[in-house]
């Protein structure tokens, strides 16, 4: 049935792949190994079209050694099996960059196999770019040469949202910590404390609730209404996020929400007003990138559809960074040496619309620059089809927004 | 029986297994592997649902039971390994063992959907702990560790691994098959025939579940195991509620009245994945679409078909039975054509994407849609025509081959052996006996 | 005391709808002895048709018009799917249910996309009908219990007091018999089938505007649907309000309690041992609120299999 037929069109583009690539010399093959499909694949897609928007960037500027480079796609079925399967999968096939982002569970599989793979076959070497798995210990005890982190994690936003909160005076002196129990929640709740003496506030209580398990949030937010706080500040994405805040307004509470992923598609559009005056730290914000960032919107639109938000530009500002630290990098002999691309992209100062990026060489976490915005009707962008949109608050530079090099990091060169 | 066949049968696929990897890719090697455990998990699922008659919803329990203990005992975050990387699986079995019989103790104090629930609410609980136990589970990152060098071999490379996982999934499945012909496994079946009776007879049977229910979570520890010594990693994810689903529909794909139905059923359905979900998006939903087919019109699923198959071929002259069976095979294609068009055209007219350069393009039409190497145009006719076109041609040539396997049966007076005995077969194996209640 | 109260006031809202989900699911198994694995599913269409017929309709005849239309989805199911399979045993009308579950979440993503819809509750409904200590009490809640509530009644009515509802139940316990009466069995069940279906989609309809509506509604309600029949007694239908009930309140309360098995022990002066273990002890029983329905199921099993009120065991 299926099986057989689909098995002949694998087989034929296989051959056809390799007669195409057979008949020319060195050249680069990107895979990307993400959700697709099921629960999760919403984000999983973004991922794959921004990654192939930044590497069409890329190719249309000449590829690398001539040639374009060639995105891979693996669906990794939502799974860490899936994904340490496709990781192998994609390395069979001659990918020598893994691009992976959504979910940090998947992330430290995909990093804990490529680091593998680089210890049993030197010379080898596969690079993994993580543009979205957050969690801190994959640039901490995790860390390692052959990764890199494109995007912010808990301590950036965290942080750029407390210093713009503060700024426009919204944040208050009490603070509840509403977060997911796992790593990327409970990373989100350690930054809030820490960062209490600069913020000026105090974290009155904080909460660890299971993640995308809950169906209703009254509960939750009958705590934080007891524990009478100015601003609630939560890592939650998704359906967390949106339950959480719809609770909130239903009940009347007068609480400000500080959040990393209000940005996501839908959201706004679901909320409806509810989410008027909310602030959300996130890498992009096309209002604030000014005219630089309004021409690569418009772009991005022009080829996908919808202007970048998310997980987007994070990514595609990742594949310009990878086509920045390609230049600095000849083929030897027959292909790339991954080795001498990690070099190069610790030395990258690459121009997003929204500032100067590089990559830190102690832990290869990305320093980028971070915009923290509020949910508003004088938005000039408006998005998901509202009246509303995300007006620009401060936008922090790379310097500012970084966060100190995790003490567990300890990151070994080859010789 | 042809025992004599079924040995060779056996030899030339364990023997073609074996030469396999030096004609295929790495990644196809890997697919392989995947596939081989997924085949050892459920057979070991199918001694209690198939042979046992008892359906369990939380079986992915003691295959991540299996998995974890091995990556424990493979040294998590030091280098030290209590067993050499080859016996590495034992651990698997053995913390399976012990699981099982606990959770069999209480699962198989009920039957029927009882026993169902319980399986379920156990695998459920552990799923919803696991993460929070961070020492055992390592949080929701799991846990990790590496394979280390045994017996002069590195492990490094996935062919050593292959042919580790065969080694045990081969050395698995012929324990569990040659269990059938034990008193044990005599006694199994009867469980799932007659429990009543073999009360009488003197057995316990509570302790007769017990000890069923901890063989298959011995069975899928090991294939838990191999899991782990493959990707070298587990986390909570693997208690999933959806894991337990697939194995046993893989194993009702398969047929779970032959033995060797479930192996057949988890391989083709794991290649099935990893081969169609890099293809499409959609894969969940030709998934979805198979198993109902398969529940509707294939009731004794992969191995009923290859017997009815087998059957056929012995009773039917060849050229009787070649038109007939070629018109099910161009049905077949036709329908898979046409579903798979449709779907693929619609998924990607009816993206939001899509509709939004549509909307854009304005006055100029909406963009033709790129799918199998042509351009396509949502707004043309030719289009939905020609996806009609090839479900409505599947629909007639599947009335034209069934009224042509009706002739061929009628042909037949002894028609009855030909019918795949479905009612009868899984009747039996009818595992929610309300009337026995 | 404030928190208890308000608690209390949403773990009922909770609870009623998880009966509203439910409700139909215990019919069906009763009825049928089927698990159906697609009702959770039922429940995300009704959602997503509501949102598509209010545009056109306006918000209540839309939730009318979808229940009614998942009511129809239902009898469909039953009489062309499941009727079918029916001879081949229980284990395959489930595993359809399951094939079914996958094909209407991937139609769903097929037809909606991927992201959660800007289905919410309207304007007019959406203020307080009551402050407690301070905190408004949101009108729409109070709305839904009251639909569940609704149909509580009507069902129960519907089961004891008239004609149809005494076929119904004798269908439900002695298929056979009730056929060999003359009665017609088959329609009885797509009947039934039909009306569990609907009720499902009206919850969905009702609840798709207050929380979100989404494509992962079926999955996230998943298997706290079979926990309340499961507690309450297959096919009991008072049972399943007194099990949602029961659950709505426990993870409303268990939210608050930050008490773990080091606290219990402690009582007894073993405080510092059971924190040196740590592991399960550690736990608070807040970060355990989404265990707490499937312990009771279990207990509930192995003690009392046939549930809270059910009557067969």
């Amino acid at each position: 049935m299926y099986p057989s037929k689909k098995l002949f069109a694998c087989l034929l583009v296989l051959c056809g792949v390799f007669f195409a690539t057979a008949s020319f010399g060195a050249s680069l093959k990107v895979a990307i190994v993400e959700s697709l499909s099921g629960p999760q694949a919403s984000t999983g897609l973004l991922y794959r079209t921004a990654t192939q928007y930044g590497l069409d960037l890329v190719n249309e500027k000449g590829g690398w050694n001539g040639q374009p480079i060639e995105l891979l796609e693996y669906d990794n079925q939502g799974g860490v099996t899936g994904a340490s399967e496709k990781v192998k999968a994609a390395i069979a096939d001659g990918a020598q960059i893994i691009v992976q982002g959504a979910s940090s569970a998947v992330g430290g599989q995909v990093t804990e196999d490529v680091r593998k793979h680089n210890l049993r076959n030197p010379g080898k070497e596969v690079i993994y770019m993580n543009v979205g798995a957050e969690a801190m210990e994959l640039t901490g005890a995790k860390a390692h040469f052959h990764q890199f982190r494109f995007s912010p994690n808990a301590e950036i936003r965290v942080k750029a949202l407390i210093a713009a909160m503060k700024e426009a005076d919204v944040l208050g002196s009490r603070v509840y910590a509403m977060n997911q129990n796992y790593s990327w929640g409970m990373d989100v709740e350690k930054a809030v404390v820490e960062n209490a003496d600069d913020g000026g506030y105090k974290v009155v209580e904080k909460t660890l609730h299971d993640t995308n398990k809950i169906q209703d949030f009254s509960p939750y937010v009958a705590k934080i209404k007891a524990a009478d706080v100015d601003t609630v500040i939560t890592g939650n994405w998704s359906n967390d996020l949106l339950l959480l805040m719809k609770a909130a307004q239903s009940a009347g509470l007068d609480v400000r929400f500080g959040t990393a992923f209000l940005d996501q598609p839908g959201n706004i559009a679901n909320a409806g007003e509810t989410a008027l005056g909310h602030y959300v730290a996130h890498p992009f914000n096309m209002e604030a990138a000014g005219k630089a960032g309004e021409e690569f919107g418009k772009e991005y639109k022009a080829k996908t559809g919808h202007y970048p938000t998310y997980v987007e530009p994070q990514t595609v500002f990742a594949m310009n960074m990878l086509g920045e630290a390609l230049k600095n990098v000849k083929a030897e002999g027959d292909s790339l040496k991954v080795n001498d691309l990690v070099v190069a992209m610790e030395k990258v100062k690459y121009k997003s619309p929204m500032g100067e990026m590089s990559m830190r060489s102690e832990d290869h976490q990305v320093l980028l620059p971070v915009a923290v915005s509020v949910v508003s009707k004088d938005a000039k962008f408006k998005v998901d089809g509202t009246d509303m949109g995300f007006k620009p608050v401060k936008v922090l530079s790379a310097e500012e927004a970084a966060a100190p090099v995790q003490e567990a990091t300890n990151i070994k060169r080859p010789k | 029986m042809k025992v004599s066949r079924l040995v060779l049968y056996v030899a030339v696929a364990v023997a073609i297994l074996v030469v396999l990897p030096a004609f295929l890719s790495h990644s196809l090697v890997n697919a392989v592997n995947q596939m081989l455990i997924a085949a050892l998990f459920a057979c070991a699922f199918n001694i209690l649902c198939g042979q046992g008659g008892m359906l369990s919803f939380g079986h992915s329990a003691y295959f991540a039971i299996g998995s974890f203990a091995t990556l424990h005992a493979m040294g998590v975050m030091s280098s030290e390994s209590l067993l050499p990387t080859p016996l590495l699986p034992l651990a698997g079995a053995l913390v399976g063992l012990m699981v099982g019989l606990v959770a069999g103790w209480f699962s198989t104090q009920r039957t029927g959907v009882y026993f169902s629930m319980i399986t379920l609410a156990l695998a459920e609980l552990l799923h919803t702990i696991a993460p929070h136990l961070r020492g055992l589970f390592g949080g929701e990152a799991g846990i990790s560790s590496m394979r280390m060098p045994a017996l002069g071999i590195t492990f490094g490379s996935d062919i050593h691994v292959y042919y580790l996982t065969l080694a045990w999934v081969v050395a698995a499945v012929g324990a569990m098959y040659f269990l059938t012909f034990t008193p044990l496994g005599r006694l199994i079946f009867a469980l799932r025939e007659n429990t009543h009776r073999l009360r009488f007879l003197g057995y316990n049977v509570h302790n007769l579940g017990t000890i069923t229910f901890a063989l298959s979570a011995m069975f899928s520890g090991i294939a838990g195991g191999l899991q782990a010594i493959t990707i070298e990693t587990s986390n909570y994810s693997a208690f999933e509620m959806h894991l337990s689903a697939e194995v046993l529909l893989n194993a009702y794909i398969g047929g779970v009245q032959v033995f060797f139905g479930p192996l057949i059923g988890a391989g083709v359905m794991t290649f099935f994945g990893n081969a169609v979900s890099d293809m499409t998006r959609n894969w969940l939903l030709y998934k979805g679409i198979i198993f109902v087919l398969v529940m509707m019109f294939m009731p004794t699923g992969i191995a009923g078909l290859l017997k009815l198959l087998g059957e056929s071929f012995r009773k039917y002259s060849l050229p009787l039975l070649v038109p007939a069976l070629l018109l099910s095979v161009v049905s077949t294609i036709l329908l898979t054509m046409g579903t798979v068009f449709t779907v693929e055209m619609m998924q990607r007219g009816l993206s939001q994407d899509y509709q939004m350069l549509a909307r854009a393009a304005g006055s100029a039409g909406p963009p033709p849609i790129l799918l199998f190497g042509r351009e396509w145009f949502p707004g043309s006719l030719i289009t939905w025509l020609l996806s009609l076109g090839l479900l409505v041609g599947g629909g007639f040539f599947v009335w034209f081959s069934r009224s042509r396997w009706k002739m061929l049966k009628e042909t037949d007076e002894d028609e009855s052996v030909l019918l795949p005995k479905l009612g009868d077969g899984s009747g039996k194996a009818g595992l929610n006996k309300r009337e026995n209640v | 005391m404030e928190y208890f109260t308000i608690s209390l006031f949403n773990g009922v809202v909770y609870g009623l709808l998880l009966f509203m989900v439910s409700a139909g699911l215990t019919l069906i198994f009763g009825m049928m002895g089927v698990l159906n694995f697609a009702h959770a599913s039922f429940y995300m269409v009704g959602a997503y048709l509501a949102y598509s017929l209010q545009k056109i309709f306006g918000f209540w005849p839309a939730i009318v018009l979808a229940a009614l239309l998942v009511g129809i989805l239902g009898m469909v199911v039953e009489a062309f799917f499941l009727r079918r399979v029916h001879r081949y045993g229980h284990a395959h009308e489930l595993l359809l249910t399951f094939g079914l579950a996958f094909i209407i979440a991937e139609l769903v993503k097929l037809f909606y996309g991927n992201y959660p819809l800007n289905y919410r509750v309207p304007d007019a409904l959406n203020f307080a009908a009551f402050q407690v200590f301070g905190t408004d009490y949101p009108v729409y809640r109070l709305l839904m219990g009251g639909i569940s509530i609704g149909m509580f009644i009507l069902i129960y009515l519907l089961l004891t007091r008239t004609r149809v509802g005494i076929v119904v139940r004798s269908a439900i316990y002695r298929p056979r018999m009730a056929e060999a009466l003359g009665h017609n069995v088959p329609l009885v069940f797509m009947g039934v089938f039909g009306v569990g279906a609907a009720l499902a989609g009206l919850a969905g309809a009702v609840a798709g505007a207050f929380y979100t509506t989404n494509p992962n509604m079926a999955l996230e309600l998943g298997v706290i649907v079979f926990v309340v029949v499961v507690v309450g007694g297959l096919g009991s239908l008072e049972g399943a309000m007194l099990a949602s009930l029961l659950i709505g309140l426990i993870s409303s309360f268990a939210v608050g309690i930050d008490l773990s098995l080091i606290d219990f022990f402690g009582l007894f002066g073993a405080r510092e041992w059971a924190e040196s273990v740590g592991g399960v002890l550690a736990l608070k029983i807040s970060s355990l609120s989404a265990t707490i329905p499937f312990a009771l199921m279990l207990l509930i099993l192995l003690v009392r299999p046939s549930g809270l009120m059910g009557e067969k065991s």
